[in-house]
């Protein structure tokens, strides 16, 4: 990391303060999507988002690659699909989110660091999302997030999102879920 | 009452009705992996995803998990994940490129032909050991326009013949250019609790589903509207089945394209440019009528595919009751990257484990499944009976056995009596050349 960039020359008063403004907007958004408000959650993305979700593979450490769009993603969104994706939710005929899947989205490992523009930061956090639904239906995610989030008056908009998950094969019919 | 006598009961053709334990039982699982995915030709991979010698993947026959890789003469061979010395898998990337797969356990070596080349410590071997005794299983491997299809019964015939006239349904995803297709990198895979032929037979039939299963996804594309007009049972719209693959949608030439391009008019023109040429490969009934429509299809027993929205997918079994899904994106070679990124984004979003119409299907094959846990439930017989008995053979435009229109059971049945074909069978001289 850059010497120079503003965070480093923050106090380390400075570095709490943000840091503790990044952990609440993720709890506020951790909160949104736990309870699909989406209404909120699009209030905290940014017009331009980039978000993305790749799909990983199991491949020999030699074999190894950098993350590509290009290849199979479970999510290369921009706000407006995203919209879409919601939208079936909202359309009243998901006949399989009823009754509701139960979700809780847990955010840890919170690190702050300074952005490529002077409004924006670069966050890195760990996601574990519980799903539960039905009877006994179960799943875990567990996957990074690396995050650029724009500063917007007291608070954030994300406006880059990489998803990188710690499955190659998803465990569960669906991802009927954002991260 | 034997087994067979037992089983072929459980289909029954003329009524269209099914016994649920198809789905359950494990003596019949046991009998589909003997029966059927030791002797059927089946989807491994596309020529794309082995394009170099040396480049490989992993996948299943059946539950046996196979390498498929490409040999130095650029043959490409298909043979068993698992060492003759102690039976350890050999390879446990999903994909890659090699020149030879050494087992970890006691570093036996085997070349992308699957021979055993040699081992560590290989000396004290000197006399214990014929080295060309003690390759991997191989399958036979054959091409159709791209796709890669292995079989392990030496006494199957020849995969032309297993296609049978369902080549001139396949042909109009995979012979649109002089070029050809190729997946897309990466496979995307996940999870279902669920008997894997609930899977293939949606897609090789069940038409019926869309407008309710997917009302959602299809008011989300609207953004809200009603369902678009692009889903109606158009009289003309039909079912076609051979040799137990099926094909079934519209003939507007539209709905498929409309549903992808969602807005963006981009892709539709593009489309209507290329089925020109398109036509002079395919002619006009394939490249005007068919591609673009709503269409989906299954090559028997377990390889599914979305004309349009371009995913290929295959239900691997992993039991009675739980298959895994893999599905990559088809597009062709001669596309232009930003059309080939519409395809690619339109084929998530519609159907991928978080697409708008296939996050809905799981919940329905999982629990069609589970409900046969109840001994009652289980005993009543389900109903395939929609437009039983319609089909004919001597269409006039389409080859195969044809019913209209696509809301039916036909192609589903059809399925169910190649799949009996199949688990009933001594040998290949009872499995109907023709069906």
């Amino acid at each position: 990391m850059n010497e120079n960039t503003e965070v480093q020359v923050m106090s380390e008063n400075e570095q709490m303060m943000l840091w503790y403004q990044v952990n609440k907007f993720y709890n506020a958004e951790a909160r949104a999507l736990d309870d699909e408000d989406y209404v909120s959650w699009f209030n905290m993305l940014a017009e331009d988002l980039q978000y993305w979700m790749p799909v990983r593979e199991s491949l020999f450490r030699k074999d190894e690659q950098a993350d590509s769009p290009k290849n199979m993603n479970h999510y290369n969104e921009s706000f407006q699909s995203l919209q879409l994706r919601v939208a079936r939710l909202h359309s009243g005929a998901a006949w399989s989110e009823d009754p509701r899947t139960r979700y809780r989205h847990l955010i840890s490992n919170v690190e702050v660091e300074a952005g490529e523009k002077n409004d924006e930061i670069h966050v890195l956090s760990n996601v574990l999302v519980y799903r539960n639904r039905l009877e006994r239906e179960e799943y875990w995610l567990v996957a990074k997030r690396e995050d650029v989030l724009r500063q917007v008056g007291d608070s954030f908009k994300v406006v880059k999102r990489k998803i990188t998950p710690d499955f190659s094969c998803l465990l569960s019919k669906n991802l009927n879920v954002f991260l | 009452m034997n087994q067979f006598e037992e089983l072929k009961a459980m289909v029954n053709l003329n009524d269209g009705r099914i016994d649920r334990r198809i789905f359950w039982e494990d003596w019949i699982y046991q009998l589909e992996l003997e029966k059927l995915f030791a002797k059927s030709w089946l989807f491994v991979a596309h020529e794309s995803q082995v394009a170099k010698p040396g480049d490989f993947l992993t996948t299943y026959m059946g539950q046996d998990n196979v390498i498929v890789a490409r040999h130095k003469d650029h043959s490409i061979h298909v043979f068993t994940n698992s060492c003759t010395h102690r039976g350890n898998r050999i390879c446990f990337a999903d994909r890659g490129q090699a020149r030879q797969f050494n087992c970890n356990y006691h570093g036996w070596a085997f070349g992308t032909d699957g021979a055993l080349l040699g081992m560590h410590e290989e000396d004290h071997y000197e006399g214990h050991i014929n080295k060309t005794d003690w390759g991997l299983q191989n399958a036979r491997v054959e091409t159709y326009k791209g796709l890669v299809f292995a079989c392990f019964d030496d006494e199957a015939p020849r995969l032309e013949e297993f296609l049978g006239d369902f080549r001139w349904y396949l042909d109009v995803i995979l012979d649109q250019t002089e070029e050809g297709t190729e997946f897309i990198g990466g496979t995307m895979k996940n999870m279902f609790n669920a008997n894997w032929k609930f899977g293939a037979e949606n897609f090789i039939g069940d038409s019926l589903h869309v407008g309710w299963t997917h009302a959602s996804g299809a008011k989300a594309v609207s953004m809200g509207g009603s369902v678009p007009e692009y889903m109606p049972v158009d009289p003309e719209s039909f079912h076609a089945n051979a040799n137990g693959h099926g094909w079934e949608g519209g003939v507007d030439g539209l709905g498929t394209l409309a549903l992808v391009s969602s807005g963006d008019p981009t892709l539709v023109e593009y489309f209507e440019k290329e089925r020109s040429n398109m036509a002079k490969r395919l002619g006009d009934l394939r490249a005007r009528k068919l591609y673009g429509s709503v269409i989906s299809a299954t090559v028997f027993p377990n390889f599914s595919f979305l004309p349009g929205i371009n995913t290929m997918r295959t239900w691997l079994p992993k039991g009675p009751r739980q298959f895994e899904l893999r599905s990559w994106t088809m597009v062709n070679k001669n596309m232009p990257d930003h059309i080939r990124d519409i395809v690619q984004k339109a084929s998530s979003i519609t159907f991928s484990p978080s697409g708008i119409f296939e996050m809905d299907d799981g919940e329905n094959w999982e629990n069609a499944t589970l409900s046969n846990e109840g001994v009652v439930t289980r005993k009543q017989s389900l109903h395939y009976g929609l437009r039983v008995g319609t089909s004919r053979r001597d269409d006039p435009e389409f080859p195969g056995n044809i019913s209209r229109p696509m809301y039916s059971d036909v192609n589903q049945l059809a399925f169910y009596q190649r799949w009996m074909d199949f688990l009933t069978a001594d040998s290949w001289d009872d499995i109907p050349k023709v069906r």
